[in-house]
């Protein structure tokens, strides 16, 4: 390796707050040369953004900083504004994570990429127009003339990000940043996204600092690798020997959290033999209704049909997977068995019929609760967490369970919360702690069966570790079926045993998970393996 | 933009103003007016009376009598003044004239004003110049239009004799005379509005500026200027498109007290006094002529917010 392209050396960022200075980055040295990948790796609230917003030049004036970022030589730290905005874009290009919020909605795609061209090669918009062209043709779109003058809500996800990283890549920058660039993305396009990256990264030689959370990931695209927590580079070094042989603890604990489908968590599926639970029979939930002037005018049906004739069944005691990319009819199914969503069809459940929401009575919901995605927004911020799981006790408890602080203490202790968190806040919570407060929530009434949507797809990967072993625990303990929605195929493999996929509101393949290694399978399916990156440690 | 989109924008204005119609001929109907006698006075005949309701129609059924009303006003005929005995229309759309001219320069002002106040606040945000601008808005919008009005004629007619304090002379008169009756009403309606308008300004700028697009913009190495005025600027604005039109309907018909003060004979002023001597074609005229004018504003609006930002229409 020659030179190095970025050169961070004892690099350290404090914020001024009204309480003093908080540490964001402690003592950060690395170094990137030409052609290298150096994957950045922590969770939230490590300092991994802070330290693109630092090489960037793009800190809040609370911010103080010691140690230097070089960039070929120059010292970043004492270069002036006007150069700064020089370099940016010019000499360090960024690419961030939702392409959907990094892109202005107001503004052709084309424009938003030709005005670097003209802004730091000089070009006229003409010039720079065809140019833009050229590299949208080059980042792999098929109609580079149209997608140039289309607007963001015009394009979907994955080809709004090939036109960020087409401009990021338009000046031929020594060094560029990828921010979680394929965070916000499906599976299979977060696939391609990183082919093309890999690609552009081989034919340009560029110096990279790829920043994410997904150790499997980093250890697929990166050359060597940093691991960040709070603020302090506790290891790097080489891809291959850190992840083989991680020193530091934290390494070693990050490394044991990434899902890993051939460690299952849980034990063989419950006896064939019992009854189903749940019988989910020819489910279908439509969105929309015909716009009245739609009619009028003779326009077709807008309707979009979220679940095409679902059918599924759940077993007591059961775990069974719903996996499938954004938009597929995932958490619509989850809706519809809520009494969320209006249905066509019906769920059997424990021998009744349901048809709609009117049969869903207190005995319905006693046996079938659900926990969302963000705790943040299924628990009411005004109410202390006493109060919001006195309610489903009041409401479902059985007459003989007490329903008074003790009670409450329990259901906390159950899931590993301290009893003394029920007079606090959701806000005085860390988001973990915050999803076991509405796991707690959901098992208040001993349910029968558990919908978890996407439960902890707002977690960093190792408090998700600690809150699927919980779920696995409570599963033993009451024998709760679950149904495990998500979109992490690694992880559903360790708990689930049954998995369905589904896919533009159909569900194409519902296998046991023994027989996704096999071949009979849905084309989908099949892509949706090959797109998931094999666990960080699996070599080793 | 679509050409479906537009028709269906027509089509709801259409929808409006019929809508408008009736509850503005329903309004008339319920006043405690007798047409024929207002005509011919207190002291006609019953024969007379009856003679001249027979001949207006007013012994009709009301459907039909709106029928009636509402062909006229299809065909621009909007009824005779029971006042005056002239046609209402021309009256009507003469004080629209003048009132549209207080409400072209007043939010012209008001727009080369309250964006630029708008535009510092935001960016300086927190700082002397934002407080500042968000001290006067906030005086601009509690003082009572009344208040703001006879401040201005105090300094600006009263003390420093610039400005004639009431008035109006048409523009085609007297051209310069014109203006100069038109400068303090246009000043003390658009205060109010650059105080509203530049908080508006301000508090969308202000979101804009930390959206996730800004910041992708200033690192692909856009300048602070170029960001604000392209990026940053055309979001921010969209939001006052909206008030703007709102504003027209406030200026054609929510000035009164302002028309009043100024001597204006605007069209809030020519209702009021319809209403005062229950001139029910001309209550219906103006009401009608207002709703028009407010509808066509908000199309307008619709329009270039749709231009402007390319997903609304897929709404």
């Amino acid at each position: 390796m020659g030179e190095p392209i970025l050169d961070i050396a004892g690099y350290s960022l404090d914020y001024a707050t009204p309480s003093g200075f908080t540490r964001a980055l402690d003592d950060v040295t690395l170094a990137i040369a030409r052609g290298e990948v150096l994957g950045l790796v922590g969770e939230s609230g490590s300092g991994k953004t802070s330290l693109a917003w630092a090489i960037m030049r793009h800190l809040p004036k609370s911010a103080r900083e010691a140690g230097s970022i070089s960039l070929t030589g120059q010292d970043l730290l004492k270069t002036s504004e006007a150069e700064i905005e020089a370099i940016r874009g010019r000499r360090i290009g960024m690419v961030f994570q939702d392409p959907s919020t990094s892109l202005n909605p107001t503004l052709p795609l084309g424009e938003q990429l030709a005005e670097v061209l003209v802004r730091h090669r000089g070009l006229t918009r003409r010039q720079a127009w065809a140019e833009g062209e050229e590299r949208l043709a080059h980042v792999g779109l098929k109609i580079p003339q149209q997608m140039m003058r289309r607007y963001p809500h015009e394009a979907s996800g994955g080809e709004k990000q090939r036109v960020v990283i087409a401009t990021a890549f338009a000046c031929q920058p020594e060094c560029i940043i990828f921010d979680e660039p394929t965070t916000a993305l499906d599976v299979i396009t977060a696939r391609q996204i990183l082919d093309l990256f890999k690609a552009l990264q081989e034919e340009t030689g560029v110096a990279s600092l790829y920043i994410s959370h997904d150790l499997a990931l980093v250890s697929q695209i990166a050359s060597k690798v940093a691991v960040i927590h709070r603020g302090k580079i506790v290891e790097q070094g080489g891809v291959g020997e850190v992840f083989a042989r991680p020193r530091d603890a934290y390494t070693q604990r990050l490394l044991a959290a990434v899902p890993r489908p051939d460690h299952r968590l849980v034990e063989a599926a419950p006896e064939t033999g019992d009854r189903p639970l749940v019988e989910v029979e020819k489910v279908s939930v439509h969105y929309g209704r015909k716009p009245f002037l739609g009619r009028l005018l003779g326009r077709a049906n807008t309707q979009f049909t979220g679940n095409r004739e679902v059918s599924l069944s759940i077993k007591p005691g059961e775990i069974l997977g719903i996996v499938g990319e954004s938009g597929s009819g995932k958490s619509t199914l989850a809706k519809a068995m809520t009494g969320l969503n209006r249905f066509e069809g019906e769920i059997r459940f424990a021998g009744r019929r349901i048809t709609g929401l009117s049969d869903m009575d207190r005995a319905y919901r006693r046996e079938v609760q659900i926990i969302f995605q963000h705790p943040d927004s299924s628990l009411n911020p005004r109410q202390r967490i006493r109060e919001i799981l006195s309610r489903p006790l009041a409401l479902y408890g059985e007459p003989r369970v007490r329903k008074d602080a003790a009670a409450v203490g329990e259901l906390l202790e159950q899931v590993r919360l301290p009893a003394s968190y029920a007079e606090r806040y959701p806000h005085q919570l860390s988001g973990g702690e915050k999803q076991r407060v509405a796991i707690a929530r959901a098992f208040a009434s001993r349910p029968k069966l558990v919908i978890c949507d996407e439960i902890t797809s707002a977690l960093d990967v190792s408090v998700q570790a600690s809150v699927i072993e919980l779920l696995v625990d409570l599963q033993k303990r009451f024998g709760t079926a679950y149904l495990f929605i998500t979109h992490d195929l690694n992880l559903v493999r360790q708990i689930a045993h049954r998995i369905a996929v589904m896919y533009r509101g159909d569900l194409v393949d519902l296998v046991d998970v023994a027989a996704l290694s096999g071949a009979d399978l849905h084309p989908y399916t099949r892509s949706l393996l090959a797109a998931v990156p094999a666990p960080a440690t699996a070599a080793a | 933009m679509s050409p479906a989109y537009v028709l269906k924008r027509i089509l709801l204005i259409g929808y409006t103003l019929l809508v408008v119609s009736l509850i503005v001929f329903a309004i008339t109907q319920v006043l405690p007016a007798d047409a024929a006698v207002m005509m011919l006075g207190e002291n006609a005949t019953p024969d007379a009376l009856a003679a001249l309701r027979a001949k207006m129609g007013l012994n009709d059924p009301i459907w039909m009598q709106y029928l009636h009303w509402l062909s006229g006003v299809l065909r621009g005929d909007l009824g005779v003044s029971m006042r005056t005995g002239q046609p209402v229309a021309p009256a009507m759309l003469e004080a629209l004239g003048r009132s549209l001219l207080l409400a072209l320069f007043s939010i012209t002002l008001m727009l080369a004003v309250a964006i630029p106040l708008g535009i510092v606040a935001a960016v300086r945000r927190g700082r002397a110049a934002d407080l500042g601008v968000g001290f006067l808005s906030y005086v601009g919008v509690s003082l009572p239009e009344f208040v703001t009005a006879t401040l201005i004629v105090l300094v600006l007619a009263e003390w420093l004799q610039w400005l004639p304090a009431t008035g109006y002379v048409p523009l085609t008169e007297d051209p310069l005379r014109g203006l100069k009756h038109l400068v303090l009403p246009v000043l003390t309606v658009s205060l109010i509005l650059i105080a509203h308008v530049s908080r508006m300004v301000r508090s969308e700028l202000v979101d804009v500026l930390h959206s996730d697009y800004i910041r992708a913009a200033r690192l692909k190495g856009l300048s602070k200027r170029q960001v604000l005025f392209k990026h940053a600027l055309r979001n921010a604005l969209l939001p006052t498109i909206t008030i703007v039109a709102l504003d027209v309907g406030y200026l054609l018909g929510g000035v009164i007290v302002v028309e009043e003060i100024f001597a204006l004979p605007g069209i809030g002023r020519q209702l009021i006094v319809a209403i005062q001597a229950r001139d029910l074609p001309s209550i219906q005229a103006g009401a009608l002529i207002m709703a028009t004018t407010y509808a066509i504003a908000n199309f307008l609006a619709d329009i270039a917010y749709a231009w402007l930002d390319r997903r609304i229409q897929y709404d």
